[in-house]
């Protein structure tokens, strides 16, 4: 719960310093919801990438849901559409190891899921509106350095989520890959292109 | 052309997350299918990096960034905390850039 509000607090700070409106970061923790996306997204708008591409990198960060939502499928089949289609809209990488954690444990109750869920959903939102205010209150952010706040961000996500020895060198690929194509001037479909090529590596390594 | 963006990401994101919930597949993924699936985010997330490391200004970097991406990986892998990380790099950057 303390991760979410200082992730939250720290996405509102660098979208606003990034130059996007209130409005519009409130609306990017409102709809989309998805911290690691809207890190991605903050950072494509600032190099001016078009929808179409924004769109594309959130669709391909996200497809790991399929993954956590299948998982979960057969604990809520007993709920009717509209509830299981409400409670997908808070499934994120938090409320899934929570509800995993307590299914295993023998965990029936879906009120636990729901309320865990809504609760991250309200802290995040909380945060983001705490950081917009923040952001809006300090200065040039390159002159200290608070443009580099998002790219430590991702450099931070990566080595957390690094499990095998092959995640390394996915990591390492799609950086250099990404790199490489934005000083060859194709900066627009840099991240898309490394980020969906570099995965093939895990599809021919085998842990 | 932001908010287009930002809706159609919501959609995006929500279509993810719904589908499993709304439909029930038969069978299952191939195995290979799902080690791609489970290694994009880290592979979109560290293709983000790199033009910010390699080329901060779409030019080459003066090794600023670079040398302070070096410091903020030896930070979260020592510390296993993220606000380091972003503490360490900014305040790193803010100084290598003075040089």
């Amino acid at each position: 719960m303390g991760t979410v509000l200082l992730v939250g607090t720290t996405f509102g700070v660098v979208a606003r310093q990034s130059g996007l409106q209130p409005l519009e970061i409130v609306a990017l923790s409102l709809l989309v919801f998805a911290g690691a996306s809207q890190f991605a997204m903050v950072q494509l708008f600032s190099q001016a990438a078009p929808a179409p591409i924004v769109i594309v990198s959130v669709l391909f960060i996200n497809l790991r849901h399929l993954l956590m939502a299948t998982s979960l499928r057969p604990h809520l089949g007993r709920l009717p559409l509209a509830q299981r289609l409400f409670a997908a809209f808070f499934l994120t990488d938090e409320s899934f190891a929570m509800a995993t954690g307590h299914f295993r444990r023998g965990g029936r109750s879906l009120a636990y899921y729901f309320t865990f869920a809504i609760a991250l959903f309200v802290l995040w939102n909380l945060a983001t509106v705490i950081g917009i205010v923040v952001g809006g209150a300090i200065g040039d952010p390159r002159r200290f350095g608070v443009d580099f706040a998002i790219t430590a961000t991702f450099i931070g996500i990566v080595v957390l989520a690094i499990r095998h020895r092959a995640d390394v060198v996915i990591a390492v690929v799609a950086a250099l890959v990404a790199g490489a194509l934005a000083l060859a001037g194709a900066s627009t479909i840099a991240v898309i292109t490394a980020g969906a090529v570099a995965p093939l590596i895990a599809v021919f390594v085998r842990r | 052309m932001i908010w287009i963006a930002i809706l159609g990401s919501a959609v995006a994101t929500y279509l993810t997350r719904s589908l499993p919930f709304a439909v029930t597949f038969g069978g299952r993924l191939p195995p290979a299918a799902t080690r791609y699936l489970e290694a994009l985010p880290v592979a979109i997330i560290a293709a983000l990096v790199g033009p910010a490391v390699v080329a901060p200004a779409g030019t080459l970097t003066h090794g600023a960034e670079p040398l302070a991406a070096g410091l903020v990986i030896a930070t979260v892998a020592w510390r296993r905390s993220l606000l380091a990380g972003v503490i360490v790099g900014v305040v790193a950057v803010a100084l290598l850039r003075l040089i």
